[in-house]
């Protein structure tokens, strides 16, 4: 997923996305939304690090929990 | 007594302690602000709907109880004006849109309910972005809200109704949301004050949800000061919202006496002055300077992960902004605009184990934050908006060139992170570019720490005159 497929890859998907979705997108706001789901692609690259333990529930905290440790 | 267009021109303390003191009428308030909106409102087309009748018999009320003893709240008899998602019953809730335009909710907010329970009542539902989608202020619907400071410019979004009537003085106040920097942006495109709250410190019952992860209820206003006394009475647990938080609220205005010993300053040497204007580099590092000026320390450090956080909130909030509209963008596709459209749709792409993933990191991150960053300062300052602004041409998705989006989204790129972070962040005027238009300061504290971010924007006003400013329609 985080890797940036070609053009037409993308544009596959991204077809597949609005059918799964039930959105029936006309072709005037295509470009529009074709732009957006491009921009979401390249910030998914980003997503993803190396888990460790602090990303496990027990090691995960809340505001709340952060604020007190403070 | 004070009479006079001037009154409006008061900061929200001053006015409300005029009219306590009957030094100034709660009608001569609104006949003040309302002189001020039919002046400009053609030019800056800050609101959707004004409701002059109940907004004169509520002033007549306030100036009716006073004279018979009270007892007056911290707000009492104050017209204000709030981003038009603030449900209230029986009123008009169009929160931007066409989709919305005649729905009339039948409960109101708890924010309504408890600033007319401090003695203020609101008179005008404020222009804003279509479902508080866009950090620019256009809208399509209502019309596009223009900078009172030059008409061409950008308001920032999405409460850009609240930014431009603040700037305007059409009113003393008026509550912005902010999922991505939607009350920051708008305070500093208009000059004005504004804060985030630390997340879940205010209600949300009764607000037009985008993002329930990243949505913050928060005021704009004139000076640090009005947003402390609106802020203390605002926030707080709401038994109507489950996931307000259950904490102490200070008494915020109490805590500000202009003295910044033992406050340190932190200036981040990663990410946020990035590829920045140098108009705004030069007036942000010169207001570090005057809080350094007011005993503060200022320590320049690198902040972690900063590229990450901005990626994890465009992920979570799209995700559930996706989810909260989608019954309607399987309905009623054509009545969003384009650009809210696809700002939307991303959103539906975006597969579960990503969202997961970008809400599991929160927890964590934050604790390095704290720990990284809040072991080593108080307070962070950073520029609100990284450029100089752009005007509404520049940056309008649905009618210029490709490209555009990428001006317009940039908008928000240093205001976002703490929406993921959830802390509390303020922006308040620090300069003005060649263009004549306003730059903000932002400032960021701990969770639940806004009385130091407060503390430390009202020590800035009180060596510097930019909140002070009025417009340039309304000097001209």
């Amino acid at each position: 997923m985080p890797e940036m497929p070609d053009e037409a890859a993308l544009e596959l998907e991204f077809d597949v996305f609005a059918r799964r979705a039930g959105l029936e997108i006309p072709d005037d706001r295509k470009p529009a939304l074709f732009a957006g789901f491009k921009d979401l692609r390249r910030m998914l690259a980003l997503m993803r690090q190396p888990r460790t333990a602090a990303d496990e529930p027990a090691g995960t905290f809340s505001i709340l929990s952060v604020t007190r440790a403070l | 007594m004070t009479t006079g267009l001037d009154v409006a021109n008061l900061s929200l303390v001053d006015a409300a302690d005029a009219v306590r003191n009957g030094e100034v009428s709660a009608v001569a308030l609104l006949e003040a602000c309302l002189a001020n909106l039919d002046a400009h409102e053609d030019a800056v087309n800050a609101t959707i709907w004004v409701d002059r009748e109940s907004a004169f018999a509520a002033a007549n009320a306030a100036d009716a109880k006073r004279a018979a003893g009270g007892p007056l709240g911290p707000l009492h008899g104050l017209p204000l004006a709030h981003k038009d998602m603030y449900y209230q019953a029986g009123r008009l809730s169009s929160c931007g849109s066409a989709i919305r335009k005649d729905f009339v909710p039948d409960y109101s907010a708890t924010v309504i309910d408890r600033l007319s329970a401090a003695g203020a009542y609101a008179f005008a539902g404020l222009n804003m972005a279509e479902f508080a989608q866009n950090g620019t202020g256009h809208n399509h619907h209502y019309g596009d809200c223009r900078n009172p400071w030059n008409l061409p410019y950008i308001t920032g979004g999405s409460s850009s109704g609240s930014g431009a009537a603040v700037a305007s003085r059409f009113t003393f106040a008026a509550l912005g949301s902010d999922t991505g920097g939607s009350i920051r942006l708008p305070a500093a495109a208009n000059g004005v004050t504004g804060i985030k709250p630390t997340q879940t410190r205010v209600s949300r019952y009764g607000v037009m949800p985008l993002s329930f992860s990243a949505d913050n209820v928060g005021p704009l206003a004139r000076t640090a000061g009005d947003c402390a006394r609106i802020m203390s009475v605002i926030a707080g647990h709401d038994p109507r919202d489950p996931t307000s938080a259950d904490m102490p609220v200070p008494d915020y205005e109490a805590e500000l006496n202009g003295d910044l010993r033992g406050v340190r300053i932190g200036v981040p040497t990663t990410y946020f002055f990035d590829d920045v204007d140098a108009p705004v580099r030069d007036a942000v590092e010169a207001a570090a300077s005057v809080l350094a000026g007011r005993g503060a320390t200022v320590v320049r450090l690198p902040l972690p992960l900063m590229d990450a956080v901005a990626a994890y909130v465009a992920v979570v909030s799209r995700a559930e902004a996706a989810t909260i509209h989608s019954q309607w963008m399987r309905q009623h596709p054509q009545d969003f605009a384009t650009h809210i459209s696809g700002r939307m749709f991303p959103g539906y792409a975006i597969p579960a184990t990503y969202y997961v993933e970008a809400l599991s990191r929160r927890g964590p991150i934050l604790k390095a934050f704290a720990t990284e960053v809040f072991t080593q300062v108080d307070l962070l300052v950073t520029p609100t908006i990284r450029i100089c602004l752009p005007t509404l041409a520049a940056t309008d998705i649905d009618n210029g060139p490709p490209g555009t989006e990428h001006l317009a989204l940039g908008i928000s790129t240093n205001t976002r992170p703490f929406n993921y972070l959830g802390l509390p962040t303020a922006s308040v005027p620090c300069g003005f570019d060649p263009n004549g238009l306003p730059i903000g300061l932002q400032i960021s504290g701990r969770p639940f720490a806004e009385a130091a971010v407060l503390h430390a924007a009202d020590a800035y006003q009180r060596d510097t005159d930019w909140h002070t400013r009025r417009p340039s329609i309304m000097t001209a």
